[in-house]
């Protein structure tokens, strides 16, 4: 596994772990999708700057466009939950089942 | 710029083991500019400066903007960055973790090879990825209106989950 490899593959483990083990606010957890985004266009960014293949460029600019509807959706979410229930802290989705 | 690199692509792994380590929203949308930051770096320096320009004005000039707002919508009077205790905590289990992923996976460091694209060492405009990114208008065209068309989707995602009365962006007072 050379550097780069090690490096974008843990990244995105660190922030799918970041994601899935414990977030207080709801916005740390959009923080770490986003992360796991950026290290998923970066992997296919220099997978095709490494090998060349320029025709194959234009996925990373139509994964940043598919990123950038999810981190919409996502703030929305995070607007809703806010103003229903006052606060975005994970813990109150659990207090109030509604 | 091997070191370059080498710095590069640890300055991304730290920011990213500080976003993921739970800090309040301010720090960690500090450290997602920090990881974008350095991971626009690490794509100019295989030559992809087209594609680094358009990280940067998206992550750095859209979604930060956003996120900042967001930030100040989710207040937190008493924001825990890396002086808390727990944060410091999940710092170290996280860096454990990926030491123990390094020790696993990267037994050959020696396979180092920085390939820039077009294989041109300098920095320089015209380089591959614009010719690439710009066959999104030719070939990739039916790709391009499938984009296109879940934006517009995504816009009335954001509209139904911010629409009325209890839920709405609005409040009336």
């Amino acid at each position: 596994m050379t550097p780069v490899h090690f490096a974008f593959s843990s990244a995105f483990m660190l922030s799918l772990s970041g994601l899935a083990f414990y977030r207080t606010h709801l916005l740390s957890a959009f923080l770490c999708l986003e992360g796991m985004m950026l290290s998923l266009f970066i992997a296919i960014s220099l997978w095709a700057l490494q090998l060349d293949t320029t025709g194959f460029l234009t996925s990373p600019v139509l994964l940043l466009a598919f990123s950038a509807c999810e981190a919409s959706a996502g703030l929305a979410l995070l607007v809703a939950t806010a103003r229903t229930h006052g606060t975005d802290r994970l813990q109150n989705l659990n207090l109030f089942q509604c | 710029m091997t070191y370059i690199m080498l710095l590069l692509l640890m300055g991304m792994i730290m920011g990213l083991v500080f976003v993921a380590s739970n800090p309040s929203p301010y720090f960690g949308a500090l450290g997602l500019v920090a990881v974008a930051s350095v991971g626009c770096g690490i794509l100019v320096n295989y030559g992809g400066s087209f594609l680094s320009l358009v990280l940067f004005l998206i992550y750095l000039g859209g979604m930060l903007v956003v996120f900042a707002y967001s930030a100040a919508l989710a207040a937190d009077p008493f924001p825990e960055g890396l002086g808390n205790w727990f944060v410091k905590l999940l710092v170290v289990v996280y860096m454990m973790g990926i030491t123990s992923f390094s020790f696993l996976f990267s037994g050959k460091w020696h396979e180092f090879s920085w390939v820039p694209v077009d294989e041109i060492s300098e920095f320089s405009v015209f380089r591959g990825d614009v010719g690439g990114v710009a066959l999104m208008y030719s070939f990739g065209g039916i790709f391009l209106i499938i984009g296109a068309w879940v934006l517009l989707l995504a816009l009335f995602v954001v509209l139904e989950l911010t629409r009325g009365f209890n839920s709405g962006a609005f409040r009336a007072i």
